[in-house]
């Protein structure tokens, strides 16, 4: 009895939350929306569509289906844009499509490929009958709400003197019942107050499940996908870890590199005070423990983030094949800087690279090329004139470096016959996926 | 000697100009990055400049690029870079503005006085000093004729390479100098160096050390 008695009140006390007349709104908003973006979309999609099956008409056509998709894509906008000012609940948009190069770049031909595009038209469709229900779960609500007031009607307008029969006064109801519901009576008023509260509580409680129906909806086909926000997810990582090693660089740099040469300067300026000669031997034995340390933080940094990547690619390559025992030809063309990961990552493989050639390959001398092919994938190429038979499958080293260009969809090919040469090509996205710029 | 300091840690700042001034040099100006740098030089005309290859504004290679202006704009003023590493390519850059006036050390080398003075000072004259580093890591580089030294032979052109005179040379090997003049003398045979003006010898000795 409790429990139903406490059921009863949870029902009955909606008309007096805000978070049920927000829903209503959000029912009302939505229905607009979309049901005249459903017309828009079907008015565009549809000769699109019909354009395209005529293959001649495809140059039209499919333009066309391009603007329905934009149009769809705008219209989630909106949608999403409604659902945070009615709930607060904030969906992030997908990734938009990014314009390939050339003429079909210009005409939006990536609209068409766009996964987030083709979702929001899904939405457009799901919603139409959502729109209808929750449209209708809003004028239930609010017509409900006009019924009860007819007993004040009554009271203000009808009843005077008393007695008197009021002025027919006819009722709406969101239920067709063949005719219309008149009401003359004062027990006849409170009927149909009592129908409108019932109304009421009916409406609002549709418009909370069309209101929670179009939230999932949204949050499924306006979102983000998975696969994009994974993408986007681990770009951010990859960004993150490349941007935090170098910050470790810096602060070392700064920070105790800086404080070990002072020290060292002023051991010097000790060392050349000091006239005891037991005192100068631990001076200088504390100096050569300075010069250690600072050799171990410079061989750290240089793992972490080599400083001289900072003046760009070519010149740490240039570096790299510097300090290399054997002769190393470096060709780079490198119109534009990759990103800050993608850079680290390239460094790291040609150095990989290059040490297994002075290793394992008795190499005399080796090549490294390095070049964007349009824009879009960094690729490096280390060749050495060694005794090849390098096996991918057995070194670990060829195999972390496949591993680590994966983790930016790049990718690592070994040609090494026995007996040379070996080449070593890796490829790396000149722009992260799910990434920035 | 009247020296300008581009540092733009000021603990080594100060503690370079103390230093110096304790030294009986006079320390001009010091300053944080390379623009108040080419600034200072323009102002003092100094004998001498240290400054660090990676300072403000983008970190990189300010304090190398600074060096090579003004070598070629004020030739009588001579460049020490002061680094945390030693970069080969940065060496590199730095000699081809030519192999006299200019300086590459590690910044903890401050702490035997004596020699980084004497480094200093040799960079002001219109000498070289570059790091131990920095040769041992050309030193790696394969040349037939530099193959075919002896052991004693390369020791006596790394120095040559950080820019020491005879005498110097033969005070840090504990040879005498004769002995350290029939070394050079081996070495140019073996880089079939021509007998021209010995100093020409010297560099073109150092400079096929650098390139290789």
């Amino acid at each position: 009895m409790n429990g139903i008695g406490r059921v009863a009140v949870l029902l009955l006390r909606a008309p007096f939350t805000r978070r049920a007349w927000r829903d209503v709104w959000f029912c009302t908003a939505g229905a607009i929306t979309g049901l005249a973006g459903f017309a828009v979309v079907v008015a565009t999609l549809v000769p699109a569509l019909a354009l395209i099956a005529t293959a001649v008409g495809a140059v039209i056509g499919l333009p066309l289906a391009g603007t329905a998709i934009g149009i769809a894509r705008r219209l989630g906008g909106a949608h999403r844009q409604l659902l945070w000012l009615a709930t607060g609940k904030r969906v992030t948009a997908p990734a938009a499509p990014r314009a390939g190069p050339g003429v079909p770049g210009r005409l939006g031909w990536q609209r068409l490929r766009d996964p987030g595009g083709w979702r929001a038209i899904g939405y457009t469709g799901a919603k139409l009958p959502v729109s209808v229900a929750a449209g209708y779960a809003a004028a239930a609500a609010v017509i409900g709400l006009v019924d009860c007031a007819y007993p004040l009607a009554w009271v203000a307008f009808g009843n005077r003197p008393a007695g008197t029969r009021l002025k027919p006064l006819k009722a709406l109801f969101p239920v067709y019942h063949g005719q219309h519901w008149v009401v003359r009576t004062w027990p006849g008023a409170l009927t149909t107050a009592l129908l409108g509260a019932v109304c009421v509580l009916a409406g609002l409680w549709l418009a909370r499940g069309m209101t929670m129906l179009d939230t999932w909806l949204i949050h499924s086909l306006l979102g983000p996908s998975r696969v994009s926000e994974l993408e986007r997810t681990r770009a951010i990582a990859v960004d993150d870890a490349a941007t935090a090693l170098r910050r470790i660089e810096r602060d070392l740099h700064d920070g105790a590199q800086v404080r070990l040469a002072a020290v060292a300067l002023n051991l010097g300026m000790a060392r050349e005070q000091a006239s005891d000669d037991v005192l100068r031997e631990l001076l200088d034995a504390a100096q050569a423990e300075v010069s250690g340390a600072l050799d171990d933080l410079r061989r750290i940094a240089r793992g972490i983030h080599p400083p001289v990547l900072d003046s760009g690619l070519a010149d740490a390559l240039a570096s790299l094949a510097a300090a290399c025992p054997i002769p190393v030809r470096v060709r780079a063309d490198l119109p534009e800087r990759p990103p800050q990961a993608i850079e680290t990552m390239a460094y790291f493989c040609a150095a990989e690279l290059l040490a297994n050639a002075i290793k394992h390959s008795s190499a005399n001398t080796v090549d490294i090329t390095i070049y964007t092919e349009r824009f879009r994938v960094l690729h490096l190429q280390v060749t050495d004139d060694g005794i090849g038979g390098a096996n991918p499958s057995r070194g670990s080293g060829l195999r972390g470096l496949a591993q680590r260009a994966s983790t930016v969809d790049g990718t690592v090919r070994v040609a090494s016959p026995p007996g040379g040469p070996t080449t070593v090509t890796v490829e790396l996205p000149m722009r992260i996926r799910g990434g920035g710029t | 000697m009247r020296v300008v300091i581009a540092e733009d840690a000021a603990v080594l700042r100060e503690g370079l100009a103390r230093l110096l001034a304790g030294h009986g040099h006079k320390v001009c100006a010091a300053v944080a990055d390379a623009e108040a740098l080419n600034a200072a030089v323009t102002e003092h005309a100094p004998d001498a400049v240290i400054a660090d290859i990676r300072m403000p504004p983008t970190h990189t290679d300010e304090g190398l690029r600074a060096a090579v202006t003004i070598r070629r704009d004020f030739p009588s003023t001579g460049v020490l870079l002061f680094s945390q590493y030693i970069e080969t390519l940065y060496t590199a850059r730095l000699l081809q503005a030519g192999t006299g006036g200019v300086g590459y050390l590690l910044k903890e080398r401050v702490g035997n006085v004596a020699d980084f003075i004497s480094a200093l000072e040799r960079v002001a004259a219109g000498g070289t000093a570059l790091d131990p580093e920095v040769i041992s890591q050309l030193l790696r580089k394969p040349d037939p004729g530099l193959a075919s030294l002896t052991a004693r032979e390369r020791e006596v052109l790394a120095l040559m390479a950080e820019g020491r005179s005879n005498s110097g040379i033969a005070g840090k090997l504990v040879l005498s100098e004769g002995a350290v003049e029939k070394h050079i003398a081996s070495i140019f045979g073996k880089l079939s160096l021509e007998p021209e003006a010995a100093d020409n010898r010297r560099v073109l000795a150092v400079l096929r050390y650098l390139r290789a």
